[in-house]
């Protein structure tokens, strides 16, 4: 009753303890007692990590020395690593086709799926199921997938009378390769465009529909509009995420070294990874981790600024 | 007074919870040793091994194997280290070194009393940094090379006679490669390079490193470097590398398994270690292998250098962190004894570091293992030579042997720009 009674005050924040009766005083402590988990998680396992990583930045890491301080220097050794730049170029390579691809494809696929078919459960079903699949067991699969000469998909082709490519040895057909197998799991894609899609509102479509528009035109006109903010947050969602790109490359080299072949599959986590657990380069690493941070904002800025041009908000 | 109830009880929820929490399972008065091991594909063997300390110590071990490679380094700077850690090589130990996350071992040498005169010389000499001794080997690995006998004999060589040279290891690589009509290769007469690199075996019967022996200089662009990548290359760009890489595409993957190339009559030379010659690889996966085992042969004027190998294989530490320095010292010491150096590496087929280990007859009744034993024993039995960038190193030279195997590229100025990166880093990381 007092929780009802308090919602028809004026709310000011934060509350002053002092102006507190005993009662809400209790419930304001219970209240932070239940919140106090999050915060000393948060504190200890996000905030410290990211405040001392960017100490770290600044110096040479020493696991059990005192930092040796170096300013910009790791800064400026990333502007001269050509590894460095190799890895951010594969990154973008995977941000700039991996990504639109996997949305085009996944809206394709949801609008198939959204079509009132016998066995409409069924097929959502089978696409969805790859995304459940664990990263390394899906990349593993897709290692036997791209085998050139015993997998199946170059056996396909074969049968086309394609000579499929060497996906796994060769530097130019592995991000392909890694594309690929990102589709494969875009499952979860498909289930956001899905319920954008149902979203749309069955008037419009058939507004259009009784003047005469095309199927595509609806498409075009109606159905991509309206759905318009959901492909900005799998936009947004997918170019971060790529941009982290790891497990997949990490897996796929099999037994080769990290970036095989010839640093084709090296990415920015990747050589960041490289850098800090195996050559014990943490302020290297975490100067690389603050660049990666500092891409992605300016990224995802950028990318909301031109959605203005794009996205179609109903309300 | 039921606010004042509340807040005791939650208060004393909070206070059990964290009592209940930081006791644990174990009481604070019982001992237990901690071992992480980098390999394993049998944990529940090594903790079987180390349960025998425990009958004879009352000290508990707890083993945890196999480690990822991610799992070390934090291992090594976290507050509570394991008191061994037991390494799949010997490549990070000086990195580690210097940054003081492992201990020097001297002390505990002579707190355990081990018998250094009892280790093989060309794995203990990896663990040594000057007068220091920073790891001591526990079993290792050395590299031979393997013939199939049947493709010999197909391709009309004798089956019981290997290449004596480097020169007619290529001839005979010729002669047992297959090209089908349409170039395709249907078997490929040695790959330098399956199921990983072997440069510095092939280096070193060039004469050569790619670190000065002291592990104070690069010696990257030398010409044992390039003759030994140019001998590599052939391999590749004879009978087209786009297309040799065709054929050998997840090869490597499949070594565990009856898939391998070598079973299945595509691979009729390659190099590989002493363990495929125990009861976990050819006798599990083609136990019917008609196959032949040899040193590496050396180049045909340097007759000198038959019987070079490279040992490279599991090393033991102790992190600088580890509680209690002397138990970790006597556990060492136990590992390193001949009777539990024998008994592990029968089991996993692997070389004994230990020679008074090495006279068991599980290691020398197989005629085939005993090539590799008696290649440890050899006088040019040699090692990796490893610096606080070795692992740096190694990956960048790992794309260098890349480039130059599968795209043909000229070694000289490759190794020319490698010489120059890594004299700076070596200089600067041996301050």
């Amino acid at each position: 009753m007092d929780a009802l009674r308090m919602s028809g005050r004026k709310f000011s924040w934060p509350p002053k303890i002092s102006k507190m009766g005993p009662r809400q005083r209790v419930n304001f402590r219970i209240g932070m007692l239940f919140l106090l988990p999050w915060t000393i998680g948060f504190l200890a396992f996000t905030l410290y990590p990211m405040i001392a990583s960017l100490v770290y930045s600044f110096s040479i890491y020493h696991s059990k020395q005192p930092l040796e301080w170096v300013g910009l220097q790791n800064y400026a050794t990333l502007l001269t690593d050509d590894l460095f730049w190799k890895s951010l170029a594969n990154t973008v390579y995977l941000v700039a086709i991996g990504v639109p691809l996997t949305l085009l494809a996944s809206f394709f696929c949801a609008v198939l799926l959204n079509l009132k078919v016998r066995g409409q459960s069924f097929y959502r079903v089978i696409y969805f199921l790859p995304s459940i699949v664990p990263t390394v067991a899906s990349t593993i699969l897709w290692l036997w997938i791209l085998n050139p000469n015993t997998g199946i998909l170059n056996t396909l082709l074969a049968h086309l009378g394609i000579s499929g490519p060497n996906w796994m040895s060769n530097p130019d057909w592995s991000k392909p390769g890694l594309i690929l197998l990102g589709m494969w799991g875009m499952g979860g894609t498909i289930v956001i465009y899905l319920s954008g899609l149902q979203d749309v509102p069955i008037s419009l479509l058939e507004a259009a529909e009784l003047d005469g528009a095309s199927w595509w035109q609806r498409l075009w006109n109606i159905t991509i509009p309206m759905v318009s903010p959901i492909t900005l947050f799998n936009l947004i969602t997918g170019v971060i995420g790529m941009f982290q790109y790891f497990a997949q490359a990490y897996v796929f080299r099999g037994s080769h070294g990290l970036g095989y072949p010839l640093n084709s599959t090296l990415f920015y986590s990747v050589y960041l990874y490289q850098n800090g657990f195996l050559w014990l380069k943490m302020g290297y690493a975490s100067a690389m981790a603050w660049v990666l941070f500092i891409i992605i904002l300016i990224c995802t800025l950028l990318l909301l600024k031109v959605s203005d041009r794009f996205t179609y908000y109903a309300g | 007074m039921k606010n004042k109830t509340l807040w005791l009880v939650v208060s004393l929820l909070v206070i059990a919870s964290m009592v209940l929490t930081s006791c644990g399972s174990k009481t604070p008065e019982t001992k237990v040793l901690r071992v992480w091991i980098q390999w394993g594909d049998n944990p529940q063997q090594l903790q079987q091994l180390f349960d025998k300390y425990t009958t004879e110590s009352g000290i508990k071990v707890e083993v945890t194997a196999p480690l990822a490679e991610d799992k070390i380094l934090p291992a090594l700077t976290g507050s509570e280290p394991p008191d061994i850690l037991i390494l799949s090589g010997g490549d990070l130990v000086k990195s580690y070194a210097k940054e003081n996350l492992v201990m020097e071992l001297s002390d505990a040498i002579q707190t355990g009393g081990i018998d250094l005169n009892d280790f093989f010389a060309a794995p203990l000499d990896q663990c040594k940094m000057g007068n220091q001794i920073l790891c001591l080997p526990w079993g290792t690995d050395m590299y031979a090379l393997f013939w199939n006998k049947d493709m010999f004999e197909a391709a009309g060589l004798d089956p019981n006679t290997p290449p004596a040279t480097m020169e007619q290891l290529a001839e005979f690589a010729d002669q047992l490669t297959k090209i089908s009509a349409d170039g395709t290769i249907e078997q490929i007469g040695f790959l330098p390079d399956q199921a990983w690199g072997h440069g510095d075996l092939y280096v070193r019967m060039f004469d050569g490193f790619w670190y000065s022996e002291d592990g104070t200089h690069m010696t990257a662009n030398s010409q044992p470097m390039i003759d030994s990548l140019l001998w590599q290359q052939q391999f590749y760009t004879k009978y087209n590398a786009d297309k040799v890489l065709a054929l050998s595409s997840g090869w490597a993957d499949a070594y565990m398994s009856a898939d391998y190339p070598f079973y299945t009559g595509k691979l009729a030379m390659y190099v590989d270690g002493e363990w495929m010659t125990g009861p976990n690889f050819i006798s599990q996966f083609k136990p019917e292998a008609s196959y032949g085992v040899a040193p590496f042969p050396p180049p045909a004027d340097h007759p000198e250098r038959a019987n070079t190998a490279v040992v490279q294989g599991t090393v033991a530490v102790i992190p600088a962190g580890a509680t209690d320095k002397s138990a970790s010292a006597t556990l060492l010491a136990w590992m390193m004894s001949p009777a539990i150096v024998a008994e592990e590496f029968c089991y996993n087929a692997n070389l004994p570091t230990s020679k008074i280990a090495a006279e068991d007859t599980c290691f020398t009744d197989n005629p085939k293992f005993k090539i590799f034993m008696d290649l440890m024993a050899s006088p040019n039995a040699t090692y990796v030579i490893t610096t606080p960038i070795s692992l740096e190193f190694n990956t960048s030279y790992g794309t260098v042997e890349e480039q130059v195997l599968h795209t043909g590229a000229d070694p000289e100025p490759l190794l020319d720009a490698l010489q120059t990166e890594f004299e700076v880093k070596l200089v600067e990381a041996l301050k």
